[in-house]
């Protein structure tokens, strides 16, 4: 890997694993904190530690800004959208009950939830179709007397298909059941079309280091007013410290032990970019990335392109495989080869590859970002093609 | 500087000097007087005689605070802030 950075051409298509590179702000901002700003937010009085809880505050600004929000306190930073999305399907289903979620998930939503159906909740799973679409009849069908949890992501990080969310929403919010929208493939991205001030029984989960271009160990969520949520984590909060129980107000009770402050900076220098450049701007970007690909690619008898191609309810996320090859060697070969970085396998969600045919073996993932090219997209379909060849 | 409003947290307290600020009231950020804020860190110190104009702001914006006091010890200090 050393040698490739260094002279080689490279080519990284694994952004729905994390995004790279990120834009200048991001690293320049997180050093600036460091060396200039110091300080632990929210805990002592003196001049640093209240500058660091300023930006702070100011970062869940621009989380708000991204998601049409307008509470500060219901932004709760976490250290992954796996974290928020615990917090979530623990808390509101601590009481047993029944959960929905669909047959496209990840592990960060299946795997709590298949825990908690051990201690007896029920699990109801809405059936996708094999292009990994989501009919949100399949979705309210499954309602019963005792759901209490609607659970779903906003686009595939197998297919890259956007599942209809905000019809989704609004059939939730009609039945007064809490909704946890999974927004790690698409926040930065595609917007919620939904005044989240509105929906007062959603949570939205973000993870800060892909679309957001943030830093790992980034991430958190916006919470609804009418949501109750409890913590996972006890501890300091720097606030009610005169008790040793946890404060029950937001954004502390989630919130225990020192934030990842130079992260969080980094994470709102990310957002401040996008929010810059517009996300309008980089969906069509990706988009036109995809299309590229996908037009390139799908009529070689030698490929099948998985989820549906219809470009407008996709995010930039290629799935697909070479006739009798391994996902496995094919990822290897691209790398080493050609120096183009993708996911192959699984991508942590058995069930999505389940959905689409594709299990065990999982496939090849292309995941695109703003700062892919269509020279890279280029040089990416030469290189498949000639890699069908070699490896006939 | 002499009245001081305490908060439940920090967090509380950022978002509080925002709103005050952009109403174009005069606050400042300082370590919460213990006897006054033993539940968090920091507090907001204005001048009392803007009383009035403090609770309008608190009540359009929905500001969640915990109290505010006559704090007339603040002054002892007030001209290094």
């Amino acid at each position: 890997m050393v040698n490739r950075l260094k002279n080689e051409k490279i080519v990284y298509f694994d952004n729905s694993a994390t995004s790279w590179p990120k834009p200048k702000q991001v690293l320049d901002s997180m050093k600036f904190f460091i060396e200039k700003v110091g300080g632990s937010p929210g805990r002592s009085g003196h001049r640093m530690s209240i500058n660091a809880s300023r930006l702070i505050e100011e970062a869940r600004e621009s989380v708000c800004k991204l998601f049409n929000f307008s509470e500060t306190s219901n932004v709760i930073f976490t250290k992954n959208a796996t974290e928020a999305l615990n917090i979530c399907i623990f808390s509101l289903l601590k009481d047993g009950g029944n959960v929905i979620t669909s047959s496209m998930e990840h592990n960060s939503v299946m795997r709590p939830i298949r825990y908690l159906e051990k201690q007896g909740v029920s699990v109801s799973i809405a059936k996708c179709s094999s292009d990994g679409i989501l009919d949100p009849e399949e979705v309210f069908k499954q309602v019963k007397v005792n759901t209490k949890l609607i659970v779903l992501t906003h686009a595939s990080n197998v297919t890259g298909t956007i599942f209809p969310i905000e019809e989704i929403a609004l059939g939730a919010k009609e039945r007064n059941i809490p909704l946890v929208i999974d927004c790690a493939q698409t926040a930065g991205v595609v917007p919620l079309n939904l005044n989240l001030d509105e929906y007062e029984n959603c949570v939205v989960v973000f993870t800060g280091h892909k679309s957001l271009f943030g830093p790992t160990g980034t991430g958190g969520m916006c919470v609804g007013s009418k949501i109750r949520l409890s913590p996972l984590i006890y501890g300091g909060t720097g606030s009610k410290s005169d008790e040793d129980i946890q404060p029950d107000f937001l954004p502390d009770s989630l919130e225990s032990g020192t934030l990842n402050v130079t992260g969080i900076i980094g994470l709102k220098a990310g957002i401040d970019f996008i929010l810059k450049i517009g996300l309008d701007s980089i969906r069509e970007h990706e988009k036109r990335l995809v299309e590229l690909f996908i037009e390139n690619i799908r009529n070689l008898k030698e490929i099948k392109v998985y989820g549906s191609l219809d470009t407008n309810n996709k995010i930039g996320i290629v799935s697909f495989n070479i006739e009798n090859e391994m996902p496995s060697k094919i990822g290897l070969l691209l790398d080493s080869k050609y120096g183009i970085m993708c996911r192959v396998g699984l991508h942590c969600n058995p069930n999505a590859h389940k959905t689409i045919g594709t299990f065990p073996n999982g496939t090849i993932r292309f995941s695109f970002s703003y700062f892919n090219s269509m020279g890279q997209v280029k040089y990416a379909i030469k290189s498949v093609k000639e890699l069908i060849k070699l490896l006939k | 500087m002499d009245g001081v409003i305490t908060f439940f947290s920090s967090q509380q307290v950022m978002k509080a000097e925002k709103i005050f600020k952009k109403n174009n009231l005069k606050v400042t950020i300082i370590p919460g007087p213990r006897e006054i804020s033993p539940n968090c860190g920091v507090a907001l110190c204005f001048n009392y005689s803007e009383l009035e104009q403090v609770n309008k702001i608190i009540k359009e914006n929905n500001i969640i605070y915990e109290a505010i006091h006559y704090y007339p010890q603040i002054k002892t200090i007030s001209k290094w802030l």
